[in-house]
């Protein structure tokens, strides 16, 4: 069974706009997707809709067979993990916003992890002691992708995750997606101007609200 | 104070009348409109009350209590406009700070229940409540709009409403509170407040005034904490729809 399965999806814009138009397409479990298209394709707006943040105009979005909308929103964007393409911090401290994912699910920040992650970011502990206005804008990225990761979702969405990154950090933050997409069995959907280095065997294509190509391969 | 000195006492609102005129401010007939209007209200009020003191009836004082809130409900209601159920919300917010602190009171028996003690006193935390509600209301609509992204990032990874927007509801709270703080900071050093004044004009020992200056101070501390309190609690929910997303 496919885990997302996208049917005939529209979604207008608050003025009536039309930001999806008739998407539909399948994500297996454990595949590699590259959200691709020119900017104001509506990728982004996909994300929310499947992080729930957004709900469709029209047409049925499926998670694990059911609908999206028979999920607790909560619960679902624990599974739904989206990182977004501009990196908002707002912890006075990184360390609170490494350690929010355990405040939300009650349990104690496991540190260990969190030292793992950064080490596999190439980021040193110390930035947990840094204000996120101290961050480059790199660094910032890599801490909201392992503010997602702690979530443990089994599904991620990556916004442009690596656009502030040099090629050592691009190299650094795929190596770690894919280790956790790997370890985890995670199914990861990733928007990226930066084919070479994501190298997707899958892809789907978007402009201007429509799916212009959906399959195996490059574009 | 004889009723001539007060008569006398207008010349003040001709004087100013008289500089709005010779510096073409155009405030004269608004002067005049005002002044009219303060004494017509305040007599009214004065016989109402007079009224009300004489009957001593705890429903007649308790139905004057609730068009207070009614009316501040209404008010503060206005600040909320956008927000779901803003005018509910005053009204239960304002309700809630004026039960919890009149009943501290009594039951402390600083006051009692009688109307010339209850209704005063109550003026004073309604009227207090309802502007720290219309501040909520306002801190709500100005950081929902200025921190919306903070708030769905938090949604993003999985926080319930309350959750993600728990600092706004925090900043709310306290933007509301701040006035009366700093206000019962700098009480007897910037301001001898209106209830101090009043008993001390009307000849009361100064020591009596300040006592009651400062059951007036606490009591205001605990109206606009519960009244805000409240209000942000309810109101935040009216940010967010049935989906936990934020509503437009």
């Amino acid at each position: 069974m496919s885990i997302i399965v996208v049917d005939n999806v529209k979604l207008n814009g608050r003025d009536g706009k039309v930001i999806l138009d008739g998407i539909t397409f399948t994500v297996e479990e454990g595949d590699f997707l590259g959200v691709l298209g020119p900017s104001g394709a509506g990728k982004s707006s996909l994300f929310k809709l499947l992080n729930r943040l957004l709900s469709p105009t029209s047409g049925e979005i499926y998670y694990r067979g059911k609908n999206l909308k028979e999920y607790d929103p909560v619960k679902l964007r624990r599974e739904i993990g989206y990182v977004w393409q501009k990196p908002y911090l707002f912890g006075q401290k990184v360390l609170e916003d490494l350690t929010y994912p355990f405040r939300l699910s009650q349990e104690k920040p496991d540190m260990e992890l969190i030292y793992k992650y950064l080490a596999q970011a190439n980021l040193k502990e110390e930035i947990l002691a840094k204000k996120p206005t101290e961050l480059s804008g790199g660094e910032a990225q890599r801490i909201s992708l392992i503010r997602t990761l702690l979530v443990k979702p089994r599904v991620l969405l990556l916004d442009e995750v690596t656009s502030a990154l040099d090629t050592e950090n691009t190299r650094a933050i795929l190596d770690l997606i894919l280790r956790e997409k790997e370890e985890k069995n995670l199914t990861v959907l990733a928007i990226t101007h930066n084919l070479e280095a994501f190298n997707f065997k899958k892809v789907l294509y978007l402009n201007a609200g429509q799916v212009k190509y959906f399959g195996e391969g490059k574009i | 104070m004889s009723n001539w000195s007060l008569f006398l006492s207008f010349s003040l609102v001709i004087l100013a009348m008289l500089v709005s005129k010779k510096e073409k401010l155009f405030l004269e007939k608004d002067l005049l409109v005002g002044s009219i209007r303060a004494v017509v209200q305040l007599v009214a009020v004065g016989y109402i009350l007079k009224f009300i003191f004489a009957q001593n009836n705890f429903w007649f004082t308790t139905a004057l209590l609730l068009v207070m809130v009614l009316n501040a409900a209404y008010i503060a209601g206005k600040r909320g406009e956008g927000i779901k159920n803003s005018h509910l919300i005053s009204f239960g917010a304002i309700v809630m700070g004026l039960s919890v602190t009149l009943g501290a009171l009594i039951a402390f028996r600083a006051i009692s229940y009688k109307p010339s003690q209850a209704i005063p006193v109550s003026g004073m935390i309604v009227g207090n409540a309802m502007v720290a509600v219309g501040l909520v209301f306002r801190s709500l609509k100005q950081t929902f709009r200025d921190r919306r992204e903070e708030v769905e990032v938090k949604l993003s990874l999985g926080a319930p409403p309350r959750e993600a927007a728990f600092s706004l509801i925090r900043e709310s709270i306290k933007t509301a509170m701040l006035p009366t703080v700093d206000q019962m900071k700098t009480l007897g050093i910037v301001q001898l407040p209106g209830m101090m004044t009043g008993l001390i004009l009307a000849g009361a020992n100064p020591l009596l005034a300040i006592k009651y200056q400062i059951m007036v101070a606490f009591m205001l501390a605990g109206a606009v904490t519960v009244a805000a309190y409240v209000a942000s609690y309810f109101a935040y929910r009216g940010f967010f729809n049935e989906d936990f997303q934020i509503v437009s």
